[in-house]
């Protein structure tokens, strides 16, 4: 094989302009469809996501086929009022009781909500019945609301022996595959968020 | 005393700017190259290299548009899957390691890009024929490349979660492939002709071939 070929030609092959505004054309065109083209794929993925009725366990009978959120809190890093068990709020915004019996857990749900699709507004709206002790904090990023604070808690204040944390969001009791600006809910969904580190 | 550190840029701004840095680097890396000697593959290995880590790290900020996948695709057409490899590895380690963050992925995307590489390298005769590289076939190639590696490197969810996730994990990561392959196919269609006459310049027979053709002799 001849391996010490001649420099070719520079002048360019025929096509290959039209290749070079094709894939710019590609790109924008890209660009304009990525919200319905990813609202299209969430819907479904949602598909994919667990049956709910396994992730409603340890929490109110009543909630069953009502969706709810759950927010916990690490063992160094409790909520000031939400710090032994997890406390059932309801949606009316009253106290159901506190679950003390899911292992180390400790935070908060609220529940018996039905009606929304959309995850984001879920959360904020559910959020708000626990009367600003579960407050979200989030930045709209180029890719969607990044939630860094909730309940008083920054993630970015959670130190310790690795190199970051984030608020992670389950839906069902599986780690989400999109965040809760993309996330379609069904009937009885049960997201939750805890600190992850990395 | 103003804290120049400290200024908060929009995104397209940090793009721009980004854009402009990576500009810079490729033409200062166009005119070492004229200063090489031909058939210097390494130094031209080298070039490549820096071109891959700036490009990856620079335009991080674009969904999945990054130079790296179309550099080693030309490396394994041109350089062979080995040296391409290497090239693969050593962009992704280095890349992350400096700027977007090292862990179990990297191995993933070692294998990703390295899969490119060998498939560049197995390609090569339908893709540079007569030292002339079909673009169109190579553009075709690298949209491919594209999904290839980014479905080699989602397979890494496996490791925390069970298989039953990584469909609907590479379904929610379409959209980035579709990013992943139109980007591939605009650095093709932009830099593919006038890197691979480069990268012709410094290419030298595989020590195995040469030996085997002294040999016939």
């Amino acid at each position: 094989m001849n391996y010490n070929r001649p420099i070719p030609n520079p002048q360019l092959p025929m096509g290959t302009n039209n290749l070079k505004l094709a894939s710019v054309l590609l790109i924008v065109t890209l660009a304009f469809l990525t919200p319905s083209i990813q609202e299209a794929l969430s819907g479904e993925v949602a598909n994919y996501v667990n049956d709910s009725e396994s992730a409603h366990h340890g929490l109110p009978t009543e909630w069953e086929e009502k969706q709810v959120i759950c927010v916990f809190f690490p063992s160094d890093y409790t909520h000031n009022e939400f710090y032994l068990g997890v406390t059932m709020i309801d949606s009316d915004g009253s106290v159901l009781g506190v679950n003390e019996e899911l292992g180390d857990l400790a935070g908060a749900c609220v529940g018996g909500i039905d009606g929304y699709d959309e995850g984001m507004a879920f959360m904020m709206d559910s959020t708000r019945i626990a009367g600003g002790r579960l407050a979200v904090g989030y930045e709209l990023g180029e890719w969607g609301p990044f939630v860094h604070t909730i309940g008083g808690l920054n993630a970015d204040e959670v130190r310790g022996e690795f190199s970051g944390a984030y608020w992670s969001l389950s839906h069902n009791d599986v780690e989400s595959m999109v965040g809760i600006g993309d996330l379609v809910m069904s009937e009885g969904d049960v997201l939750s968020w805890s600190i992850m580190t990395w | 005393m103003y804290d120049f550190h400290s200024i908060g840029l929009t995104p397209i701004q940090t793009l721009f700017l980004n854009v402009s840095a990576l500009s810079l680097i490729g033409l200062a890396l166009l005119r070492s190259e004229r200063e090489l000697n031909d058939q210097n593959l390494w130094a031209m290995l080298g070039l490549l290299a820096v071109f891959g880590i700036s490009g990856r790290i620079l335009l991080e900020p674009l969904p999945n548009i990054q130079p790296v996948t179309a550099i080693v695709l030309l490396a394994g057409i041109y350089y062979g899957g080995p040296r391409a490899f290497a090239l693969a590895g050593t962009i992704a380690l280095a890349s992350n390691l400096l700027a977007l963050g090292h862990g179990p992925w990297t191995l993933f995307q070692i294998l990703g890009w390295g899969s490119v590489a060998i498939t560049g390298a197995l390609l090569s005769n339908q893709l540079l024929i007569d030292g002339k590289l079909c673009i169109g076939r190579v553009a075709v190639v690298a949209a491919v490349s594209g999904f290839i590696f980014n479905w080699i490197v989602s397979t890494s969810i496996l490791i925390e979660t069970d298989s039953s996730m990584l469909v609907p994990y590479l379904l929610n990561g379409l959209v980035f492939d579709l990013y992943h392959a139109a980007g591939n196919i605009a650095f093709v269609a932009w830099m593919a002709t006038p890197l691979g006459d480069m990268m012709l310049r410094h290419r030298v027979a595989p020590a195995n071939v040469a030996v085997g053709e002294f040999a016939s002799n």
